[in-house]
């Protein structure tokens, strides 16, 4: 067997996809904790030659995020 | 580190109050006042800082108790798949946070990074040898400052905004993603990190993730009779699985960290307000006895 997806993306997207599918579907109190879960700001930088690209934010759907403007301690 | 820079200040400013020794000694007073008051503020915050990490701290236990098992499922099918070779390309993940103030957590993995780097003999992955040309990427801001200074040309990727709050799986599965999209060719990917051995120490250890390939070579992963693509689903969710373990682990290393740093910062200001009052409190009394001093002379000339 074997899935189309497969030449998309890897498992772990598959995985998060899937994911986020099952929290969307679950009752409203119990999503609004499972949905937090799912969070992530991380942003990455490819790196060539010893020289750092620019910073690519992973998820910009959840950069708007209110937890990312919390004050850093 | 602020209390020093006022110190400096305090020195080099009495050259410009050349005036009378009584007004100069009102001066040094109404400095000392001053840096007291500086030092008590930064006390305020140091505190107040520890008090956060403290409740922080909870939390980050607690995700990090969930967390391991996920680490420990998955060495499990690494503990049956372990003989069979082992491909000398690594890929190094060093995790670490962007955030500072936490004592020498970043410095601990990157140190450990290098070891291994070096082959020393205290290297945290013992007996294996690392290549130069080794692949690295960093979780991290502050390692990353670090790492791009001592290897600049074998940083491939590097991540942030991690370890903000507790990290989730899906930053776990998205610098797996990463990683594995990243076209970087390896045979296992080391992750180090610190590990929590107590509320009050961490050391930097060393988790080894198997590839793909690695793990079909294995004669003792051949007993689970996997298809092709599921051994690589397998590896890449394996990789996300030990990431998520051993980000939460150093999380609260981090946190940890964090409150003891700020738990010292707070002694120390509060013996240098112990001194800096007891220094107040002397000139100010020298400065009483020596008006009283003026007087009874002047009195007694009379």
């Amino acid at each position: 067997m074997s899935a189309t997806w497969r030449g998309v993306f890897t498992f772990n997207k598959y995985s998060q996809i899937t994911a986020s599918a099952v929290r969307k579907s679950l009752k409203e109190s119990q999503r609004l904790a499972a949905e937090k879960r799912g969070i992530t700001a991380l942003r990455y930088q490819v790196w060539e030659n010893g020289k750092g690209g620019e910073q690519i934010i992973l998820d910009p759907a959840q950069d708007s995020d209110p937890k990312a403007n919390k004050a850093a301690v | 580190m602020f209390a020093r820079r006022t110190a400096a200040r305090v020195i080099t400013q009495p050259s410009l109050l050349a005036a009378p020794s009584n007004a100069r000694n009102m001066a040094t007073l109404r400095e000392i006042e001053l840096r007291l008051k500086s030092v008590r503020n930064i006390e305020k915050i140091t505190k107040s800082m520890k008090m956060i990490a403290s409740t922080k701290l909870a939390k980050a236990q607690r995700a990090m108790q969930s967390g391991k098992l996920y680490g420990e499922a998955n060495a499990e099918v690494f503990e049956t798949a372990k003989e069979g070779v082992t491909g000398s390309r690594k890929l190094f993940l060093v995790l670490s946070s962007d955030k500072g103030l936490c004592g020498g957590i970043h410095s601990s993995v990157t140190k450990a990074t290098r070891r291994a780097f070096n082959n020393a003999p205290d290297s945290p992955i013992p007996g294996v040898s690392v290549e130069s040309d080794t692949s690295v990427m960093v979780i991290g801001d502050k390692s990353k400052a670090q790492l791009s200074r001592i290897y600049p040309d074998n940083l491939k990727l590097t991540f942030n905004q991690i370890g903000r709050d507790v990290p989730t799986f899906a930053d776990a599965a998205g610098v797996a993603d990463l990683v594995v999209k990243s076209g970087v060719e390896y045979d296992s990917v080391v992750i180090i990190y610190n590990k929590f051995v107590s509320a009050i120490s961490y050391e930097a250890a060393a988790v080894e993730v198997k590839g793909e390939k690695a793990l079909k070579e294995s004669e003792g992963f051949k007993k689970y009779e996997m298809e092709d693509d599921f051994t690589k689903d397998l590896a890449e969710f394996s990789l996300a699985n030990a990431l998520y373990a051993t980000l939460t682990e150093s999380h609260a290393c981090e946190i940890s960290a964090r409150r003891n740093a700020m738990d010292n910062a707070s002694k120390n200001a509060g013996d240098m307000i112990g001194s800096l009052t007891m220094q107040y409190n002397r000139g100010r009394q020298a400065a009483i006895t020596n008006e009283l001093v003026d007087i009874i002379t002047g009195a007694s000339a009379l």
